[in-house]
């Protein structure tokens, strides 16, 4: 798994959101606090029923979380 | 950290303590095969790193790396011994059949107690890890990606044990009696348990560089 042409704000949000921790954020989505770290590197791409729980803790729309990169997609 | 300095120093002495007793210790020594010592430490070795891993999960290398990657880690080098060990002792398959071999029966009980007691090691720490959640998506596609990897392995190495048995004159297989081609396909098996840990493990690192 190498970089993904999905971008996320996660890292902008969670500080927005009192300073919500990795850990706290893995938690509310049943996910591990690694994840959440690979997804800020943007080296993971959520599935979509992910990108709705993340997007739900942050009580965001997922377009305001997740966004797609067509320059990063290599033909797109 | 000095602590964990010494534990790592004294879980990696065991390992290769009992390494050397399993791969190139003598065979009997008073009467005892030496390679029951080696599969014991061997597994309190890989009890000792994986206990004291999930212990201390919320600091340290535990903090950057997931449940199933330690688990990898330490899989890896677990199935390599035993694979180095099998693949050491693969001579003494070259014989009669395993009930009158009583080298090949001591090998395939050693095996067989490694493969049994990592079984058991691994799901005994999984259900003493501090993490709450140890399995998410990301490790349920890295560990389908490894498990495409071992059945590519395996393939591979099925067809090539065919080819190589099934086109090769008689007299040039000599060496092959029935225990051998049993062991091979041991070998084959520990080595795609192998390549699954080590894809999973690989996967992991690269997410993390």
């Amino acid at each position: 798994m190498g970089g993904t042409p999905v971008r996320n704000d996660i890292r902008r949000l969670r500080f927005e959101h009192g300073e919500m921790t990795q850990e706290a954020l893995a938690n509310a989505c049943g996910i591990t606090r690694q994840t959440v770290i690979a997804l800020e590197a943007g080296k993971y791409a959520p599935s979509l029923e992910l990108a709705f729980r993340i997007a739900h803790a942050f009580g965001a729309r997922v377009d305001e979380v997740f966004r797609w990169n067509p320059e990063d997609a290599g033909g797109g | 950290m000095l602590l964990r300095r010494g534990l790592f120093v004294g879980l990696s002495g065991i390992a290769l303590v009992a390494l050397w007793l399993l791969i190139a210790g003598p065979s009997k020594v008073v009467g005892v095969d030496p390679g029951n010592t080696g599969t014991l430490l061997l597994v309190a070795a890989a009890w000792g790193s994986l206990f004291a891993l999930s212990r201390v999960s919320t600091g340290g290398l535990a903090r950057e790396m997931a449940p199933g990657e330690l688990k990898a880690w330490i899989g890896l080098g677990f199935t390599v011994s035993v694979l180095a060990y099998a693949i050491g002792q693969a001579h003494v398959f070259d014989g009669p059949a395993i009930p009158h071999n009583p080298d090949a029966n001591r090998v395939g009980r050693n095996i067989a107690l490694l493969v049994a007691a990592w079984a058991i090691v691994s799901q005994v720490v999984k259900g003493r890890w501090r993490q709450p959640v140890q399995r998410d998506e990301r490790d349920l596609e890295i560990a389908a990606n490894a498990g495409q990897w071992a059945r590519l392995g395996l393939s591979a190495y099925a067809i090539g044990v065919a080819v190589l048995l099934g086109f090769s004159p008689a007299e040039k297989l000599s060496w092959a009696p029935p225990p051998m081609i049993a062991h091979l396909l041991v070998l084959g098996l520990i080595g795609s348990c192998a390549l699954e840990y080590g894809a999973t493990a690989v996967s992991y690192w690269r997410d993390r560089h």
